[in-house]
């Protein structure tokens, strides 16, 4: 198969997994108690307010005609309108407001990971058994157990209350200013990047420890290689490949991460949309906000494994 | 010697797996024993003693209502333990089982099962938990379910690509001509000897769903108040986290001991086991 083939194959999966995915979110939520009706125009509502509802937003048809009417309106980005938390707005108003600054925060917070990990891992494994390595390593187990919500409340006592060198809450969205938002993103960065980059540098040390005993290493050293050239071109190089297959798993750890820290430091993103739509019963938002993250898994795991078919071209075939 | 002997032998003389042992039977011995011996209640208010900081007395301060943290945290501790436990046995049982029918059985039942964690797989856990809240509602019941549903895939996954690798070997083989039923193989061949990477999935999930309890009630969208949860003890004390620091931050730190302990003993145990087979049912 060619690489075009093999990359529209993905596509065509993808495109299936979003309508499955979109079709099981809608029917789970069908089956949620309370009728939105009574949740918009309350308990006492009158039946011929709860009839003219439901015939507005179409709650009376056959549920798999709502859904088509629905899932085709939500192609043509029309997610509907939201119900309590924005009475009548437009449900991809609110995402397209919000989904640059959580899109900001989880790149920012992948790219701190991603920056210490490589840096952890690599000393770990170089000093194998040494100070260095029980270091990284102790801090790596000490990063994957500290909940990324606990960790941004000592972030904050430390950094914000403590020294001052951060605000404590408030965010700046990037569209604005740049600098002000990854000045006020960086807390909580920090704090949804700290359990990722202790599993990033875990597979980092592992992967290089156990390439470095590969017979292809041996013989380049055989050749006369210098180290540094063996180390770069054929353990590292190689080591990437497991390194950035877990990037792809952790991004929805990450995403998770996100939903809360947002809530915490009041960041208008998708996850703090979510929550305040959870609380006020807003399932039309719910599902939408759902359904977004579910695009971001799937497009960032379509981005890691052409970056893996990269790496490794043997993938390809 | 005995072969749980010779295991335990093992164990004591695997570091990693001893320090983890060692943090759980503190912090199991805390929430069972300790708990009960605290001359606090967890529920009792005591206007006297309104968030004093950490002292002898009280050696992680009180709170709002000038109940003791320390009580409170062993008490809600057993609490989120017993939830997050629940949610990975239940899980473990259903993964296990439909994992390794679907390995066992193959064809289209397989293919369908895969699909279906992958669909699973391809939402943040977080946000499948807290869309599973949104329908089921708030309370303890349905964190254990949200706390279920996340990790199903997990084990259901795992489960089925070690018995993939162990269905062919020659024993599975023999007692398969023996004539044995499909019942009897998987519980009497295949499960002893998939069951170790299992077990240590587990010890991971716990540790996780600790996170997703405290996460969802820390957000009130999990265990209710008066529940003392962990993660209702820290939304408590995010409301007057300038006055009283101690009670969110501490009741995290005691948190992360837990989580350390049960990850710790996740990684010596992995160790221990095979971990070529581990690793080839992770790909």
């Amino acid at each position: 198969m060619s690489r075009a083939a093999a990359i529209s194959w993905r596509f065509l999966g993808i495109a299936l997994t979003v309508l499955v995915g979109a079709f099981a979110v809608f029917m789970v939520m069908k089956a949620a108690p309370g009728d939105p009706a009574l949740v918009v125009l309350g308990e006492q509502a009158p039946p011929e307010a709860v009839a003219a509802f439901h015939q507005r937003y179409h709650l009376d048809a056959p549920v798999l005609e709502q859904f088509w009417l629905w899932f085709v309106a939500a192609l043509g980005g029309d997610f509907g309108r939201s119900l309590t938390i924005a009475g009548g707005t437009s449900i991809s108003g609110l995402i397209a407001a919000r989904l640059p600054n959580t899109i900001f925060i989880g790149l920012y917070a992948l790219i701190l990971g991603v920056i210490v990990s490589l840096a952890m891992g690599t000393i770990a494994a170089l000093r194998r058994g040494r100070v260095a390595d029980t270091v990284a390593t102790s801090i790596a187990v000490l990063g994957i157990s500290m909940p990324d919500f606990w960790l941004s409340y000592v972030l904050v006592f430390a950094f914000a209350l403590g020294v001052g060198w951060f605000p404590s809450y408030g965010f700046v969205s990037p569209g604005q200013s740049l600098s002000g938002a990854l000045y006020s993103g960086f807390l909580p960065a920090v704090a949804i990047s700290a359990p990722m980059a202790a599993v990033f540098a875990r597979t980092l040390r592992a992967a290089l420890l156990e390439l470095a005993h590969r017979e292809f290493v041996t013989v380049a050293r055989s050749f006369g290689f210098a180290e540094v050239f063996i180390f770069l071109h054929f353990v590292f190089r190689n080591a990437l490949i497991p390194y950035v297959t877990v990037i792809g798993l952790q991004v929805r750890y990450l995403l998770g991460g996100v939903v809360v820290i947002e809530r915490i430091f009041g960041i208008a993103g998708v996850g703090s949309l979510m929550v305040d739509a959870a609380f006020g019963r807003d399932y039309p938002v719910v599902e939408a906000c759902a359904i977004t993250f579910l695009v971001i898994v799937l497009g960032v795991n379509f981005l890691v494994d052409l970056a893996c078919t990269f790496l490794d071209p043997r993938r390809a075939n | 010697m005995p072969l749980w002997r010779r295991r335990l032998g093992a164990l004591v003389r695997n570091r990693t797996a001893l320090a983890g042992a060692v943090i759980m039977a503190v912090v199991l011995a805390g929430i069972t024993l300790g708990a009960e011996l605290m001359p606090y209640s967890a529920v009792d208010m005591d206007f006297a003693n309104i968030l004093s900081p950490p002292s002898w007395a009280h050696p992680l301060g009180t709170d709002s209502f000038g109940r003791d943290v320390l009580t409170r945290v062993l008490y809600g501790g057993r609490i989120s333990l017993l939830i997050s436990f629940a949610g990975v046995l239940i899980a473990a049982a259903a993964g296990t089982l439909t994992g390794m029918a679907s390995a066992y059985h193959g064809g289209l039942t397989d293919a369908a099962l895969m699909r279906f964690s992958d669909l699973l797989f391809a939402f943040p856990s977080f946000v499948l938990a807290l869309f599973l809240m949104v329908v089921l509602g708030f309370g303890v019941q349905n964190v254990i379910l949200a706390i279920a549903l996340v990790y199903f895939p997990i084990f259901a996954r795992l489960a089925r690509n070690t018995t993939l690798l162990i269905k062919e070997e020659p024993f599975v083989q023999a007692a398969r001509l023996m004539g044995q039923g499909a019942l009897r193989i998987l519980f009497r061949e295949i499960l002893p000897n998939i069951a170790a990477p299992l077990v240590v999935q587990a010890s991971v999930g716990v540790a996780f769903g600790i996170v997703i309890e405290a996460g969802l009630s820390f957000l009130g969208l999990g265990v209710q108040p008066p529940i003392p949860s962990l993660g209702v003890i820290m939304a408590d004390g995010r409301e007057y986290f300038q006055r009283g620091p101690w009670v969110l931050t501490l009741t995290g730190l005691v948190i992360s001991i837990a989580l350390l302990g049960l990850n710790l003993l996740g990684d010596g145990l992995r160790d221990l086991t095979d971990p070529r087979l581990r690793r080839q049912a992770e790909l």
